[in-house]
């Protein structure tokens, strides 16, 4: 029984981590409907700007935090300027619709993130950064027979609070507000007078803030900070966000746990080779049941 | 009007031209084996983006999992030479066989998937194929990889030196491309692009959507199965890594930098994005972060593609002249 | 049009005429200098440097060699590409790499071909060698490391092993040649898996490890999953002894792994610690060079790798082409590197000692037999 309980455990942990991950990739996701390929780099420039800040002035935890949480709004920022408005400058219905216009985002997405990643590995070289010890977050905790570490405690609060925060953003405040607006129906928002343009940059800064803090928290947990670290939890978070049905954030939560989950259990009977693919396998098996998504919400189709 | 359907078949004639006669000719009085291997490489990826294009260009389905049946193909290819002793003439057609089989298999369950879900259907399913491949090591020797000892052989002549090796690969690429150009220019090709535009729509027109949709992918693993084969055979040795999930974003911006639903944007993607880090090897480590800031800039500057659908069109629309006229500068109908 | 028959008939009289018109002999050098597995590539390329400029430094022939880099990123596509270009070269007579396995392998249809001799410092695909007589390697493969380790485990008492090792051709072989030792001399495997590389939680695994209560586990493992593991099975409060190979060997090891690195066995080829004189110089020259504490395994092999060559090139000259070359390098007998005496079999497999080894104090020390 012992071990049926810590392989959940972990699935949970392991879940929380992608859980963090997914929640800033969908609010960016749910106010564009464009992949934001470059979420991953963001999570992975949160981390090393972490380190960065940890090995030069050696501050307590929270601070670290707080401050890779600003350069994750920056970044984000920077990226919505650089990858994103541009491909906003045709205002015609022609290219509105166009498909071409949805994925030339993307890709602008990618190339952003190949240059990200490509620079900090010229900058850093590719191997694992050495984290100074006693900034990892992973001193075991004694819970019922369980083993768990301090940092599922952190991420697990963090999750809670990001979740909170956001609801609470989206529902009592007016930016919160106007940024459902905008995922909604744009072109409606903009008539309705709502300044888009700064609504999307709000929702950029806030999803990388997250996306910033879930790098950082992730890497001080495994204590493994290296240039292609976001690919990965990228991916995961993609897949967690779909499969929870794209407009909704608790349900990106829910799903990212049911991976986790799914992964760490997959392994208690087969192969750890094979766990990706009872993932995977779920998710089809998801899509196929529910095609819009375990919580989706009948989006209406382009 | 005659005028205009010469012109396109002499476009035709000197690419023909330029991929038999001159550019063998170049290459040969150059010298390099070097040179002819990364032509080779470069029309293999043109054949894969070329088949991207047709289900993620033409029918509008966002594919994350190409190079799977890329991967499908090499190793049934791969596998049929070594195990069974097949000739290069019979494991290249099993191999689009193969791949096409699989896509089929893996259509059905999802073809009801619309746009993003569609593409993590599809991201999932390469991932679980190149696990298959990874690790199911009775079958496919998993991550020893498999080495092909005879290479490239036609009724018994040994073609596996690049400037022969070239030939060949110029030949069943020159074939599928034309093939696909002739399925994407045609009342099927303009099906498929409805289902791009608004499959709802499409769907009330009376069009079999998923038939479609599911005959559209097929087709695309076909030509990047037999992609695979080329690949084997002209390498002599692949492996799982030759497959991964960045090898299908790489042929995805292949197709989007050159130019979503246009088939020679396509190609000249592939081409852009094979010969440029070659070419910008002699400038060190930063050649990668340069092809990726020419990425960028191709997307920035021309957000339609470097030969985007819409002057592919025209010329097109060049050659039907008359029946989509463009009236005072404002184009009716196609965009 | 004239001239480039003039400049053409130029180079073929050149190429034609006797050898010691070659002013500089060249040596193309394969490896990852970017992408996933660049921190290796650079190392081999600084191990590389160094060799280098000590050989044309030493005036051990009259004619200075060069070694050409090309970045093959572990990736298949690239590596054949390099292989056609430096096989195109006419000055370059042996080539050195790839990192890995599969780029070794891809890249040596190409070599076999155009007849290139080839020298790989860590490639381990039990088949890499026998594609043809041009292709050589000088890391122990698993093959005489799985026994070894094997034997030294039973010595100590252990009765029941669990194996964990990457899903990779070498993990293959670290798995399988360790697995028919420890059968033979009567142990028993309780466990055996593989995991992908790169997995960053290895908590499943471990914990389904402990499961079977093994009395020791052999792990195949590069430094950064090593890393992780051993992080993670304190985490867990796991406390079965360690085992590792040489691959592992390195000290980022027990920099990413802290306190958690304590007591972990491996067998290596190269210990910096070993007082003879050339393994000191290298480590001199490694530190100047790089900044860095001490080199680890991969780039002492590189060193070894370019110094064989460097001295097939002298026993060949002046008569230096690429069959003289190889058939210098097929010769190599007792020659002393930094990671042990290298002789090629009629293979062209290393023989090569093994050196017993723990953590202690954060730091590798060898173990007396």
């Amino acid at each position: 029984m012992d071990y049926w309980l810590q392989q959940l455990t972990i699935g949970l942990s392991l879940g929380m981590i992608y859980a963090l991950m997914a929640i800033g990739f969908t609010l960016i996701f749910g106010v564009l409907n464009v992949v934001n390929f470059a979420h991953g780099e963001v999570y992975t420039i949160g981390a090393f700007v972490g380190l960065l800040v940890i090995t030069a002035f050696a501050p307590p935890l929270i601070a670290v935090v707080v401050l890779v949480m600003a350069a994750g709004a920056f970044v984000g920022f920077g990226l919505e300027r650089i990858a994103f408005k541009p491909f906003r400058r045709f205002t015609d219905e022609a290219s509105l619709k166009s498909r071409a216009m949805r994925e030339s985002t993307l890709m602008s997405s990618l190339a952003f993130s190949i240059v990200a990643r490509e620079g900090l590995e010229i900058a850093y070289g590719s191997q694992y950064q050495t984290v100074p010890l006693d900034y990892l977050i992973n001193q075991p905790v004694d819970l019922f027979g369980v083993t768990i570490v301090v940092g599922d405690i952190i991420i697990f609060a963090l999750a809670v609070v990001m979740l909170v925060g956001l609801q609470f953003l989206l529902t009592r405040t007016r930016v919160g507000l106007s940024i459902r607006a905008v995922s909604n129906n744009p072109l409606g928002a903009k008539y309705v007078g709502i300044n888009t343009d700064r609504t999307i940059i709000t929702t950029f800064a806030i999803g990388s803030m997250m996306g910033a803090a879930a790098g950082l928290l992730v890497g001080l947990y495994y204590g493994a900070i290296f240039p292609s670290m976001g690919f990965i939890p990228g991916i995961k978070a993609f897949v967690a966000m779909v499969m929870g049905g794209l407009s909704s954030i608790p349900g990106a939560v829910i799903c990212a746990i049911i991976l986790g989950l799914s992964e760490s259990l997959a392994t208690a009977f087969v192969p750890s080779v094979w766990a990706d693919m009872v993932a995977y396998g779920f998710l089809i098996l998801t899509l196929v049941f529910f095609p819009q998504g375990l919580f989706g919400t009948g989006r209406e189709r382009v | 009007m005659s005028d205009n359907r010469f012109s396109a078949s002499l476009i035709v004639a000197v690419l023909l031209v330029l991929l038999f006669a001159i550019v063998p000719l170049i290459l040969g009085w150059l010298g390099r084996s070097y040179l002819y291997q990364v032509a080779n490489i470069a029309m293999i990826f043109a054949l894969l983006a070329a088949s991207l294009h047709l289900v993620t260009g033409v029918a509008g389905l966002l594919h994350l999992g190409h190079a799977a049946f890329y991967g499908i193909g090499a190793y049934t290819a791969a596998l049929l030479a070594t195990e069974a002793g097949w000739p290069f003439l019979a494991t290249l057609p099993t191999a689009g066989i193969a791949a096409a089989f699989f896509a089929v298999l893996v259509a059905l369950p999802t073809m009801r998937l619309v746009s993003i879900y569609f593409a993590v259907a599809t991201l999932a399913i390469g991932q679980m194929i190149y696990l298959v491949l990874l690790n199911w090591v009775e079958v496919t020797k998993g991550p020893n990889g498999i080495l092909l000892f005879g290479g490239l052989e036609i009724f018994g002549y040994d073609l596996s030196a690049p400037h022969l090796a070239y030939f060949v690969v110029a030949m069943v690429t020159a074939v599928s491309i034309w093939i696909i150009h002739r399925l994407s220019h045609s009342y099927y090709g303009n099906a498929l692009r409805s289902l791009r535009e608004d499959d709802q729509c499409a769907d009330a027109l009376g069009i079999d959507t998923v038939r479609l949709k599911i005959e559209a992918f097929t087709l695309s693993a076909f030509f990047a199965g037999i992609a695979g084969g080329l690949w084997a055979h002209t390498t002599g040795y692949i492996s799982p890594p030759d497959f991964n999930f960045a090898t299908s974003i790489l042929i995805l911006a292949m197709v989007v930098v050159g130019g979503l639903g246009s088939l020679p944007g396509a190609l000249v993607g592939a081409l852009l994005l094979i010969l440029l880090p070659e070419a910008l090897r002699v400038i060190g480590d930063i050649r990668n972060i340069t092809v990726g800031i020419v990425m960028f800039l191709a997307i920035l500057l021309l957000p339609k593609g470097i030969i985007g659908e819409v002057s592919a069109l025209d010329l097109v629309r060049r050659q039907l002249a008359g029946a989509w006229k463009r009236v005072d500068g404002q184009g009716i109908g196609w965009r | 049009m004239k001239r480039n028959i003039l400049l053409a008939a130029a180079i073929a009289v050149g190429l034609g005429g006797p050898a010691y018109a070659q002013q500089t002999i060249k040596i193309g050098y394969q490896l990852p200098l970017t992408g996933n597995t660049a921190q290796y590539g650079q190392d081999f390329k600084n191990a590389a440097e160094i060799a280098l400029e000590k050989f044309n430094k030493s005036g051990k022939i009259p004619a200075k060699v060069e070694i050409v880099y090309e970045d093959s990123r572990s990736d298949a596509k690239e590596g054949v590409a390099i292989a056609r270009k430096f096989v195109d070269d006419k000055d370059i007579v042996a080539v050195l790499g790839d990192f890995t396995s599969t780029v070794s392998m891809a890249s040596a249809q190409v070599y076999k071909s155009a007849g290139m001799p080839q020298l790989s410092q860590s490639a381990s695909h039990p088949d890499y060698a026998k594609i043809s007589e041009w292709q050589f390697r000088n890391i122990t493969t698993q093959a005489q490391e799985g026994p070894y380790n094997a034997d030294w485990m039973l010595s100590k008492g252990y009765k029941k092993i669990a194996v964990i090792s990457e899903q990779s051709d070498w993990g293959q072989t670290v798995v399988s040649n360790f697995v028919d030792e420890v059968k033979a001399k009567g142990g028993e495997v309780v466990f055996s898996e593989y995991f992908n590389r790169g997995l960053a939680d290895f908590r499943p695994i471990i914990t389904k490890l402990a499961r079977t209560k093994p009395d020791a586990i052999y792990t195949g493992f590069f430094y950064e999953d090593g890393a992780q593991f051993l992080k993670q099975m304190k985490q867990l409060g796991v406390t079965i002894p360690v085992h590792s190979t040489s691959a592992a060997y390195n000290q980022k090891l027990i920099e990413l792994a802290g306190p958690d690195a304590e007591g972990v066995f491996l067998t290596a080829t190269f210990l910096p610690s070993n007082p003879a004189p050339h393994v000191q110089e290298f480590v001199k020259e490694w530190k100047a060079k790089t900044g860095q504490d001490e080199p680890g395994q991969f780039p002492a092999q590189a060193y070894d790798a370019v110094n064989i060559v460097l001295a097939a090139i002298t026993r060949a000259y002046p008569d230096v082409t690429r069959k003289s070359v190889r058939d210098e390098l097929a010769k190599t007998k007792d020659f002393p590197g930094v990671t042990g005496d290298t002789t090629f079999d009629a293979n062209r497999e290393p023989a090569k000692k093994l050196t017993k080894t723990i953590v202690k104090d954060g730091q590798f020390v060898a173990i007396e037999n």
